[in-house]
């Protein structure tokens, strides 16, 4: 039987996995580095490291950035730099040493040591200023939009020798919400545009610096940016919805880059989810788009599951479609 | 080409900069504020077709509605009462429970470009409230209902069938989002349905001159 790990690469490279990659079992998600998100728990209000006031409402999947006028970070995208102001990446020694730990203790042969990244460019552009205001500044004021994006890259940077110098990751389990449920936010000119070259950037320097294995969430509708994140590095997209005819795409572009998903949490994962619709969506996304190329996942942007027992649910289930089909 | 059609373009290619200044030429070339701005409401008639195909994205439908606001500031002072929402008033709010509120957002504006004065009630909207919004203002032709969540799509059949239920007429109710299909559209008893905010105002429009 092949390692987690093993199975993983004969999935990407078109070789011989034996069973299905089970939804995230392959990463080793280090969450104790010490340069964490400030978020408020359910019921709460918080204002984050960026100066972005969140609020998680009872009864909420999520928090989500308060955007009136009151609490807006950019309220002038002309004079961003007067609002936006990086935090710092500097940590104690001493703070690191949980994550570094936790890093020593995976077995790098059978997992990935996994470092989580969010949130990613484009989200920040509108955490900070609104959805609203963000697409239309990308149009009157696409300078201020470049500065802006190559100061948020420059943090990247800084965040990403942080994590390399004290934990050497195997994997980034980086998230940017490109799109909605069927389509993409940006036309694929305008992302070229304004993403491609910054995520090079930052994805070529983790490679550059040992990351073996980058992994994008983007749980959304993205078909038609396929090729640009083969072009800035990602061999992973995590998050691909039905709605991305994920087998065709596997068709297209299997052998540079690899599907997660197509297990769509808004079908599954609900108050009311039982084991039947589990089932019957894993063989589904199972068959249709077969052994290579594909990781069957919960489109969730984390091993998680929103309502209790539904990621595990799906994760016996995909071991059974492993018996039946491997 | 005409002013009037040089309006048209330039709402349609979203120029923010230009329309007001070409508004007011047209304006002073004899054209009448009426006929400018159904020019304008038709091309972002357009625009919503375009972005219901795919042919173009949120960004160019927000900048070009952007720009038909520049126009109609224009035109405001030069039209009697309410003559710039000749479809009526549209009520519209994301139901209880859901805070998702971009869709909502685009769909607002795309629904008062093809002609209504509009009520955003915002996000996490009780049933009620909807009903109240109805109660209080004038002409209501239009509740729109906009659900994200699976798990607020309870919410948004309560939404409906409070409408339905409270006696009040002179309007339907269109329901959207993700989740959202025809089917549960007429399941939860909702007039019309749309997939995107192109597609919303033509329905709106649709249901209100039916």
């Amino acid at each position: 039987m092949l390692t987690k790990r093993q199975n993983l690469m004969e999935t990407m490279k078109g070789g011989k996995p034996d069973r299905f990659v089970n939804q995230y079992e392959f990463m080793q998600m280090i969450m104790s580095v010490p340069i964490t998100r400030v978020r408020p728990a359910i019921g709460e209000e918080k204002v984050n490291e960026w100066g972005v006031t969140f609020r998680w409402p009872e009864g909420q999947l999520g928090g989500f950035p308060v955007h009136d006028e009151e609490h807006i970070l950019i309220k002038d995208i002309e004079n961003w730099k007067d609002y936006v102001k990086a935090p710092s990446v500097k940590r104690p020694e001493e703070d690191w040493v949980p994550a570094i730990e936790a890093a020593n203790a995976v077995d790098r042969n059978d997992q990935f040591v996994t470092c989580f990244v969010a949130p990613g460019l484009f989200e920040q552009t509108h955490h900070f200023m609104r959805m609203e205001n963000a697409l239309t500044a990308f149009y009157e004021y696409p300078d201020e939009m470049h500065e802006l994006i190559d100061y948020l890259v420059e943090y990247e940077l800084t965040y990403a020798k942080e994590l390399i110098d004290h934990i050497h990751p195997d994997c980034i389990f980086h998230h940017d919400d490109w799109g909605g449920q069927i389509s993409t936010f940006l036309s694929p000119k305008m992302f070229e545009e304004f993403f491609l070259e910054p995520y090079k950037k930052i994805y070529g320097y983790y490679k550059a610096n040992g990351v073996e294995l980058i992994v994008h969430h983007s749980d959304s509708y993205a078909a038609t940016l396929v090729p640009y994140m083969i072009e800035m590095g990602i061999d992973i997209w995590q998050g691909v919805m039905t709605s991305n005819h994920t087998p065709e795409l596997i068709k297209k572009y299997g052998g540079k880059i690899t599907f997660m998903g197509d297990l769509d949490s808004g079908v599954i994962d609900f108050p009311a989810w039982n084991s039947e619709i589990i089932a019957k969506e894993v063989e589904r996304a199972c068959k249709t788009c077969g052994k290579l190329y594909f990781i069957p996942c919960l489109t969730q942007g984390l091993g998680i599951s929103s309502f209790p027992g539904v990621y595990e649910e799906t994760s016996a289930a995909i071991d059974r479609m492993s018996k039946e089909l491997f | 080409m005409s002013k009037i059609a040089e309006v048209k373009a330039k709402v349609e290619a979203g120029k923010t900069k230009l329309v007001a200044g070409l508004v007011q030429e047209a304006l002073d070339e004899g054209d009448k504020a009426e006929d400018i701005l159904q020019a304008m409401v038709d091309s972002m008639g357009v625009v919503g077709d375009k972005f219901s195909t795919g042919e173009i994205f949120v960004p160019e439908m927000l900048i070009a509605a952007k720009a038909m606001a520049k126009g109609v500031e224009v035109l405001k002072p030069l039209m009697a009462g309410d003559s710039a929402s000749s479809l009526g008033t549209c009520v519209i709010g994301t139901v209880a429970g859901d805070l998702h509120d971009i869709g909502k957002n685009l769909v607002s504006m795309m629904i008062e470009s093809a002609g209504f004065k509009i009520v955003d009630l915002g996000v996490d909207v009780p049933a009620q409230k909807f009903v109240d919004a109805v109660k209080e203002n004038d002409n209501v032709t239009l509740v729109a209902c906009s659900g994200l969540l699976t798990t607020t799509m309870p919410a948004l059949k309560e939404a409906v069938q409070t409408l339905k239920a409270s006696g009040l007429t002179g309007f339907k109710v269109i329901v959207g989002g993700a989740p959202v299909t025809p089917e549960y559209a007429v399941e939860v008893g909702a007039d019309g349905y749309a997939p995107d905010a192109g597609s919303a105002a033509v329905k709106a429009k649709e249901l209100v001159t039916a």
